[in-house]
């Protein structure tokens, strides 16, 4: 197998993979957030606020995938 | 033909990396390309879109700073309301003592969402860009750090704040700690803008190429505009990015600021 089909078949696949976890990751964090604001509609405001925080923080995992995937796009072909 | 010249760009394009949308200036670039102004602008397009922003929010800012008064009228409404939801974001999580970061933070979020929604040529799908807003976040809050906890504290700070014996023992792991997470800072800020809105300009740009290869057949200048729906995707994800840089910039800054009120 040449280095290519390797990134080809790989890249797509590890950032399914990581994408997976962070839909996890974020699936968790949004209900909870969003309990939270049902139990404490007063506090919605600042619920919005950190969980923004944290899916920003649990989204970067995949950005960071994806960026991998942009370095190495160029050497598919 | 139109399409034929877009769809060829796009191929072009593919095989150099990320695919992107050909804007004005790669028209002038295909028309005028032996010209050395042209030549100029291609290389440097994406430091020539961002100046264009620059450009732009400076003349906006400064003409409605120029007619201002008492009764505002529309621009100065709208202005007022921007700059106003800003001042309230940033004092909501820095508290009152906060506000000497609006004119910065409020910058970075009106700049960064200007440049996510050029569309075509995002300058914030570039690393370059992303990275140098990022790395002015970086030292300025450092220097806020040192200016709030003194060199002597700053330095403390970076060792974990050590009280007693055990403390102290661990000083020497918290400092390659406290260093890493400071220079991961910059790093994940940047790499998070840029690879979401590359993310969007590539999505946006395949979806234009299926459109247009999609009609090819008939020989016409238009295409299926299958992007639409993306196109809304991208005005969703620009706002919350350069959300999430501000209110993270913001974070970091309140993570630098004595905090009593707790």
């Amino acid at each position: 197998m040449s280095y290519q089909t390797a990134l080809a078949i790989f890249l797509p696949l590890g950032l399914a993979i990581a994408a997976m976890g962070s839909a996890f990751g974020l699936g968790r964090a949004v209900s909870a957030a969003m309990e939270a604001m049902g139990r404490q509609p007063e506090a919605a405001a600042k619920i919005q606020l950190g969980m923004i925080i944290g899916c920003a923080l649990i989204e970067a995992l995949t950005i960071y995938a994806l960026v991998t995937v942009f370095i190495l796009q160029g050497k598919i072909s | 033909m139109l399409t034929e010249e877009l769809a060829k760009h796009a191929a072009e394009k593919a095989q150099e990396g990320a695919p992107e949308l050909p804007n004005f200036i790669t028209f002038l670039y295909h028309e005028y390309g032996e010209a050395a102004f042209v030549g100029f602008l291609h290389h440097y397009e994406n430091v020539i879109f961002s100046w264009m922003v620059a450009v732009f929010l400076c003349v906006l800012a400064y003409l409605v700073y120029r007619k201002r008064s008492i009764m505002p009228g529309r621009w100065q409404n709208a202005v007022e309301m921007v700059v106003e939801a800003l001042d309230n974001f940033v004092c909501g999580i820095l508290g009152p003592e906060g506000r000497r970061f609006t004119p910065f933070l409020g910058t970075l979020f009106i700049y960064i969402l200007t440049m996510n929604f050029l569309g075509m040529k995002s300058p914030t799908a570039n690393l370059n860009q992303t990275l140098a807003l990022a790395i002015c976040v970086f030292f300025y809050v450092q220097y806020t750090g040192i200016r709030s906890f003194g060199i002597v504290g700053y330095l403390k700070h970076m060792a974990g704040d050590p009280k007693d014996v055990i403390t102290w023992l661990l000083v020497p792991l918290n400092i390659p700690i406290h260093i890493i997470e400071e220079l991961a800072k910059p790093m994940s800020l940047s790499l998070r803008l840029f690879g979401n809105i590359t993310g969007e300009d590539v999505l946006i740009t395949v979806f234009v190429g299926l459109g247009v290869s999609a009609l090819s057949f008939l020989h016409l200048p238009v295409g299926i505009p299958f992007e639409v729906p993306f196109v809304f995707l991208a005005l969703l994800t620009g706002t919350i990015q350069a959300l999430v840089f501000t209110l993270l910039s913001t974070i970091y800054f309140s993570l630098m600021l004595p905090h009593e009120e707790h």
